[in-house]
């Protein structure tokens, strides 16, 4: 008596059960991805794909699918780290669906084979994809097909501890006039080593803190570069601009002899450097955008106005005042089933509408990749995101999307650490960079 | 006897699939990818041949006209396209309205073509879209072909009249994969980074060697010697403490004495002293820290293999030098060194061997700076097939360096099993078999 309902029961669970398996569209995917040089700030490169799986579902539903989206989220802090990872994986055919990386990674890892286009999944032409910023869809393009979307836009500015620039004799009108000089080329490189010098001899900072820049390699040092007036990439073939490196060599060498930079700064523990740019220990200082949401999250600096400006990287002999911007992009990896890149591509896409991009820039302090973007009030009235918006990313270059951009940088950068660190001159840096890149990339670079 | 030999080999299997496997493998893969110029943007498994507008630049010194005309991208809505369409199984009227309102038509960029599409009285889904605009691409540009002969039959469909050499020249620039070469030797040869790095490594092991791995092992083994032997244990056991700590803890340890913040620079700031990076402050500076930090690590095997050779030594040798009178200095001179050359030479050769192959406590410590001033072989070959900021690895250069070492590993192998006399060790024993 007991058993029969609960046999009842059951069967016509199993029938319905059977019955809309056959007739209703149901779809369970798994959608992974990862995303580099990602801390604390940065998780909506990942958390804004999950929300976007979230409104495809609905779509779908509405359409009367059932689909199903999980996505599978792996964060890593280094770069370095994660580029080994994810070519390794590639290779090993377990790349996720999804990657979020530097830009200049499209050049080499498309080359292999490694990325499809995304231009081959989306419409570039219909809203939010319309809306990017014409510059930052070319930086995310090679061979003129469009591989990646922006994920976010950056820059790299200069910082100034305002007190001290006060102590050595600036006014609140000249520190106000500050970015509009250094953009006029009337703030150069050579004043900014002075000032450093006169907070050293003013005992306001100690010595080796007056200028203190990035303690790794990075993007960062191609705008010293450019500021030197060096040249990166030209019609397609990358540039080796001897006098133009060679002035930027000894920019560092002689910040390391006028002893305000220190000499074994390349390679100290970030977390010191973290902590010392948001207390005053230093300077003058480089560093990105989105360093303002590390100094105001983590590292307690509150009155981040009050006692920060900061400026484009200043002209140097040559050259002139500019910013680097280093766009992570939205990549799609090769070696999936065609629908679920497919759907990969339908994520990116709604990720990359205004408001939800706008979690990303506000909390993570990188800049909006749309004009759209900064007309949404929640990204707008956020101050450093309006002013840096404004004052660095009309004057933003790139690095450039070439597979030989990789040696070339390893190149230059060694020979940089040499002559900072005093291994060799900056003549015999410049040398031995000059005949490993003949010998390395032969006619690919032009060396002037 | 057949039986019993056909047995051993059996028995040996298992062994010689692992050597095969784990050991000769690795070293034949290594030798294959050091004669190639393998990065992660020619890939490992091979590549395709494209022809992108990079590949164009290097072919229009050699063929201007036509690497031209390559470079032309063309949607040409025509009847094959049209045919095409009508097989994808989209709704009739899309292939209709296009063959009624736009065959003929030319267009220059495939987002023109397929904004055309997308005005269709039947909008496709962007899917549908770019099904159909494929259809109509009669170029070249940036497809991959997986061989020669799928982009030679594709560029004469297209009316590319090349001739045989011409299209070599087309097959050889637009391949994306790796091709052998014997470029990394080269590189290596007239790089002047390399010759730094080759002195950093020779640096490196002679300084861990000598100072710590053969000569503080052995005087760590002397004094245990002539302790008493609970203290000894005591003693050898802390010396192994630095082997069995796990390598990145025990290198943050040491980091956090000698950084800016850690204990070096807090004791010296008592005196007066500016706080600095110890660690990193000098060439000389990383050199000292990298040696101790190396140099603790390895004393304990030495001091372990010297402990147990010099309790060997019969006692009775000891008794009669101390009837005679020997100083402790005089026993070490005249009883102990002379019947320890074979372990010590041992350790040497040992050590050398891995002291070569390592370098994860550099890395770790000083990543090779500063400056590179402590960058050695195995950690350069590291940085140049494992990282890269860029994201593009050179696998080919990488095992090239590899293969270096390996060459000189097995050449100092083959002279220590010379020195050694292992000729003699393993020699037939003199019962028939």
């Amino acid at each position: 008596m007991t058993i029969l309902p609960t046999l009842k029961s059951l069967t016509i669970a199993a029938a319905i059960l059977a019955s809309t398996s056959v007739f209703a569209f149901a779809k369970d995917v798994t959608i992974s991805v990862w995303a580099g040089g990602t801390g604390p700030n940065d998780v909506y490169r990942l958390d804004a794909i999950e929300i976007a799986a979230q409104q495809l579902q609905r779509e779908a539903a509405l359409k009367g699918e059932d689909l199903k989206i999980t996505v599978e989220k792996k964060p890593y802090s280094a770069w370095e780290d994660f580029k080994q990872a994810l070519t390794l994986a590639a290779e090993a055919k377990t790349a996720p669906n999804i990657v979020v990386s530097g830009h200049e990674d499209i050049a080499p890892w498309s080359q292999s084979g490694l990325i499809v286009p995304i231009e081959d999944y989306v419409d570039l032409d219909s809203w939010p994809l319309n809306g990017i910023y014409e510059n930052l869809l070319k930086i995310a393009s090679y061979n003129g097909t469009v591989y990646g979307i922006p994920q976010d836009a950056e820059s790299r500015p200069m910082f100034f501890w305002k007190p001290y620039m006060k102590a050595i004799g600036y006014s609140d009108a000249d520190l106000d006039a500050l970015p509009q000089n250094v953009q006029d080329g009337k703030y150069t490189m050579k004043n900014l080593l002075e000032d450093a010098r006169k907070m050293q001899d003013k005992g306001l900072v100690q010595p080796g803190y007056g200028f203190y820049p990035r303690t790794s390699n990075g993007p960062d040092y191609w705008q010293f570069y450019t500021s030197f007036g060096g040249t990166m990439e030209e019609g397609g073939k990358l540039v080796f601009d001897k006098a133009a490196m060679a002035r930027t060599y000894q920019f560092f060498a002689d910040a390391v002899k006028s002893g305000v930079t220190k000499k074994n700064h390349i390679g100290m523990p970030g977390d010191q450097w973290w902590k010392e740019v948001a207390t005053g220990k230093a300077g003058i200082w480089d560093g990105g955008t989105w360093h303002y949401a590390r100094l105001v999250n983590q590292e307690g600096l509150k009155d981040f106005f009050g006692n920060v400006i900061f400026t484009l990287i200043p002209a140097g002999e040559g050259g002139k005042a500019n910013t680097l911007t280093h766009p992570l992009v939205y990549l799609l990896t090769a070696g999936h089933d065609k629908e679920d890149t497919d759907i990969a591509a339908k994520l990116i896409t709604i990720a990359s509408e205004p408001r939800i991009n706008a979690l990303h820039a506000v909390k993570s302090a990188h800049l909006g990749i749309s004009e759209a973007e900064s007309e949404v009030d929640f990204y707008s009235a956020d101050r450093w995101t309006r002013e840096a918006t404004e004052r660095l990313l009309p004057h933003a270059n790139a690095m450039p999307n070439n597979s030989d951009f990789g040696t070339y940088w390893n190149i230059m950068w060694k020979n940089l650490e040499a002559s900072w660190t005093g291994a060799k001159t900056v003549d015999a840096a410049i040398g031995d960079a000059e005949s490993e890149l003949k010998s390395t990339l032969g006619d690919k670079i032009v060396i002037r | 006897m057949k039986t019993s030999r056909t047995l051993g080999l059996v028995m040996i299997a298992p062994a010689a699939v692992m050597i095969v496997l784990f050991f000769l493998m690795p070293v034949v893969l290594t030798a294959v990818f050091s004669m190639t110029n393998m990065t992660t943007a020619t890939g490992i498994s091979g590549g395709v041949y494209q022809i992108a507008p990079n590949s164009l630049i290097t072919l229009k010194s050699a063929m201007p006209e036509i690497a031209a005309e390559m470079a032309e991208p063309r949607y040409t809505i025509d009847e094959a396209g049209l045919k095409a369409v009508e097989g994808l199984g989209l709704a009739p009227a899309i292939a209709a309205e296009l063959r009624a309102k736009h065959a003929g038509e030319i267009f220059a960029t495939r987002r023109e073509v397929e904004r055309m599409i997308k005005d269709l009285a039947e909008r496709p889904s962007t899917r549908e879209v770019k099904h159909i605009s494929e259809q109509f691409n009669r170029s070249v540009l940036n497809t991959r072909f997986d061989s020669k002969e799928q982009l030679f039959s594709s560029l004469d469909g297209l009316g590319f009249k090349l001739t045989p050499e011409q299209k070599e020249t087309v097959a050889k620039t637009t391949y994306t994969g790796w091709t052998w070469t014997t470029d990394n030797f080269s590189r290596m040869a007239s790089s002047p980074d390399m010759a730094r790095v080759l002195f950093n490594t020779v640096l490196y092991v002679a300084l861990v060697l000598m100072l710590f791995n053969v000569g503080y092992a052995l005087l760590l083994a002397i004094w245990t010697h002539y302790m008493p032997p609970t203290p000894a244990s005591i003693f050898r056991g802390i010396w192994l403490l630095p082997r069995i700590t796990p390598v990145v803890i025990y290198v943050m340890l040491w980091k956090w004495l000698a950084w800016d913040s850690g204990f070096i620079s807090i004791l010296m700031g008592k005196f007066g002293y500016p706080p600095k990076n110890y660690l990193l402050d000098t060439a000389y500076n990383a050199w000292f820290f990298v040696v101790l930090i190396n140099g603790f690590i390895g004393a304990s095997m030495g001091m372990l293999v010297f402990s147990s050779a010099m309790k060997a030594i019969p006692k009775s040798q000891f008794y009669a030098s101390e009837v005679d009178g020997a100083s402790r200095w005089q026993q070490i001179r005249y009883i102990i060194l002379p019947q320890m050359r074979w372990p010590i030479l041992f350790v040497t050769c040992y050590q050398t061997l891995s002291l070569l192959a390592s370098f994860n406590e550099i890395l770790l410590a000083t990543n090779g700076g500063p400056g590179n001033a402590t960058e050695v072989w195995a950690l350069s070959a590291y940085h140049t097939a494992l990282r890269n900021y860029a994201g593009n690895l050179e696998y080919g250069l990488g095992a090239a360096m590899a293969l270096v070492l390996v060459v000189i590993g097995v050449v100092l192998s083959l002279l220590y099993l010379r020195v050694f006399n292992y000729g003699t060790l393993v020699a037939k024993p003199l019962i028939e078999d």
